[in-house]
């Protein structure tokens, strides 16, 4: 008994030091953006800041002359309109192809997509430029939306429930003489909530942080969202490490706050659906 | 021809359904890939343009000429052979731990604590990690300093900025493969351990002979995943290094990059269609590889 005391101290002291390794760059990009720059050299592994200041926050209030709001606003407008799509698109999209997966074409399209995804989106982006542009898309933000509505993990998420739907109920369904749009909406999706609640939950997170469509879609910093408003910051010559450090926070910080409240949801959506980013 | 027909039209209602999807691969995936594809064929000055002209395979003899390129692919090759061991090891080790009786209710923070780097928005922990290495303002010199440990180059040597870059990668990625193990872990039957503990097996003879190969499945899918994440490496090189110093980072996908800004096209196409090719036969190989352990162990 006493043995199992000792290992489960040891246990519990090494996933503390582990969990302290993992949030420790969170804490200290929380703490260096609060910090007057006097500290910052002097007390850089300080977590809590001796004075504390709002100064590097203030100054966010205009990025590279556009107001904050305008960042903020488009990550909000974007994220949102894409989360919606994104789910509405796939949810329909994994039904069908789960209802009837022999219909011609159906399994065609499932591999496209599987190609889609393996291909390092990274350099689609040349080509995705040029078809945004002959669409004339380019510079707005429906062109942003669109491409950031197709998503691997949505699909799958909703695939594997709808897989496991006992055939049953939409056959009898079906006999009673529910149109197949009856079927999903009445019958289907309401017993779907939770995975509908998770793939919105998931589409959010990975929406919020899919910085580089936004960059090469956007034909001025009107249409940029936050975490290109951090790149765009970052990547001056003149360097302010406390605003920076500041901007990193607000691109984080309702991410992480999402996340700590629905940890087991978003944790398990991943783990289902597997594919990230 | 004519049951095709039919069974399109007696289902036209599901095709509706997959029409909006259909059209979104069709648009931002299928063309796109075929677009990047030709456009590695054509001369870099018109691949823009409306008449493209056709080259062949010269942007291919340029990139497999050009050192760089070579370089690249090798930098590429090299971080994946490492990280992606590196990762699933890591994995374990912190799904063992997680999935460990003796940690009991506390495992619920510790799982927040690894998972949390990976939703953290990539731009704000690549910006954050580039800090941490600065030698000024960072973190990490300051602990080595507080240790009485050398100074460390981070992202400013040539010697140092690829296990920098590992290990940024590695406390950002290997949450989620912690996860699908200890998903896997937890789905083990547990009368498989009594039954072993029985037979005396100790700690070190149940992981061996029960949870490692109960895990294989989780181990291809981890591979897989790991494989395409750290093949196409790129917003960190972008943020942190922009392939520096001196080409030490300059990853596949960052040299494409570097080179479709500098109006490349026909290169950057030609180094995007060579990575798709490595990432696919890459990947088929790790799912046969997977397979043929899994009918092996179907055998036995």
């Amino acid at each position: 008994m006493k043995k199992n005391r000792i290992a489960s101290i040891a246990v519990y002291l090494g996933a503390a030091a582990i969990s302290l390794v993992m949030v420790f760059p969170l804490l200290w990009m929380i703490s260096s953006s609060l910090k007057p720059t006097r500290d910052i050299f002097a007390e850089t592994l300080r977590l809590i800041p001796r004075r504390v200041t709002f100064g590097a926050y203030e100054s966010l209030r205009s990025l590279a002359g556009l107001p904050f709001m305008t960042y903020m606003w488009n990550s909000l407008f974007i994220v949102g309109l894409s989360v919606a799509v994104s789910v509405a698109v796939t949810s329909l999209g994994a039904y069908a192809m789960n209802r009837k997966p022999r219909l011609p074409g159906f399994h065609l399209l499932e591999n496209m997509f599987i190609l889609s995804m393996m291909y390092p989106y990274i350099l689609l982006m040349t080509p995705v430029y040029v078809v945004i542009y002959k669409l004339g898309l380019l510079g707005t933000r429906t062109g942003i939306i669109l491409f950031l509505a197709l998503g691997p993990i949505q699909y799958y998420l909703f695939r594997e429930f709808f897989s496991k739907v006992p055939r049953a109920i939409i056959e009898s369904a079906e006999i009673d003489g529910a149109r197949e749009l009856q079927i999903f909406s009445s019958i289907v999706a309401p017993m779907a909530k939770s995975v509908f609640m998770t793939a919105i939950l998931l589409t959010f997170i990975l929406n919020w942080d899919n910085w580089f469509p936004v960059l090469i879609i956007s034909t001025s910093m009107k249409t940029y969202t936050l975490p290109v408003a951090l790149f765009n910051l970052d990547s001056q010559l003149e360097v302010n490490f406390p605003e920076i450090m500041a901007l990193s926070t607000v691109v984080s910080l309702p991410i992480m706050l999402i996340f700590i409240l629905t940890q087991k949801k978003v944790i398990a959506g991943f783990a289902a659906g597997g594919v990230k980013g | 021809m004519n049951a095709t027909f039919r069974a399109i039209k007696d289902n036209l209602v599901l095709y509706f359904f997959l029409f909006p999807m259909f059209l979104l691969v069709l648009v931002f995936g299928i063309i796109p890939i075929a677009g990047s594809i030709l456009m590695s064929l054509t001369k870099s000055s018109t691949s823009l343009s409306n008449s493209p002209i056709f080259v062949g395979l010269a942007n291919f003899k340029t990139i497999f000429a050009d050192s760089y390129f070579i370089d690249s692919f090798r930098i590429t090759l090299e971080f994946t052979a490492i990280s992606v061991p590196l990762n699933l090891l890591v994995a374990l080790l912190l799904a063992l731990l997680l999935g460990s009786k003796l940690i009991g209710r506390g495992g619920v923070v510790f799982k927040l604590c690894i998972f949390l780097p990976v939703v953290v928005p990539i731009m704000a922990t690549a910006v954050v990690w580039k800090w941490m290495y600065n030698t000024n303002y960072g973190a990490v010199n300051a602990i080595l300093k507080l240790v009485h440990l050398p100074a460390f180059g981070g992202l400013s040597s040539t010697k140092t900025v690829m296990p920098a870059l590992v290990l940024v990668e590695l406390w950002k990625h290997v949450g989620l493969y912690t996860i699908i193990f200890l998903t896997n872990l937890q789905l083990i039957d547990k009368e498989m351990y009594e039954a072993a503990y029985i037979d005396g097996a100790g700690w070190m003879a149940r992981t061996l002979r029960i949870t490692l190969p109960e895990l294989a499945p989780a181990f291809s899918l981890n591979a897989m995943y790991a494989l395409i994440q750290f093949l196409k490496t790129f917003a960190v090189a972008l943020v942190t290094t922009q392939g520096g110093p001196n080409f030490a980072s300059n990853f596949v996908s960052y040299y494409a990059y570097s080179k479709f800004k500098l109006g490349d096209y026909g290169e950057a196409a030609a180094m995007g269609t060579v990575l798709f090719v490595a990432v696919i036969i890459l990947t088929l190989l790790t799912r046969r590889i997977s397979r043929s352990d899994d009918l092996e162990r179907g055998m036995a």
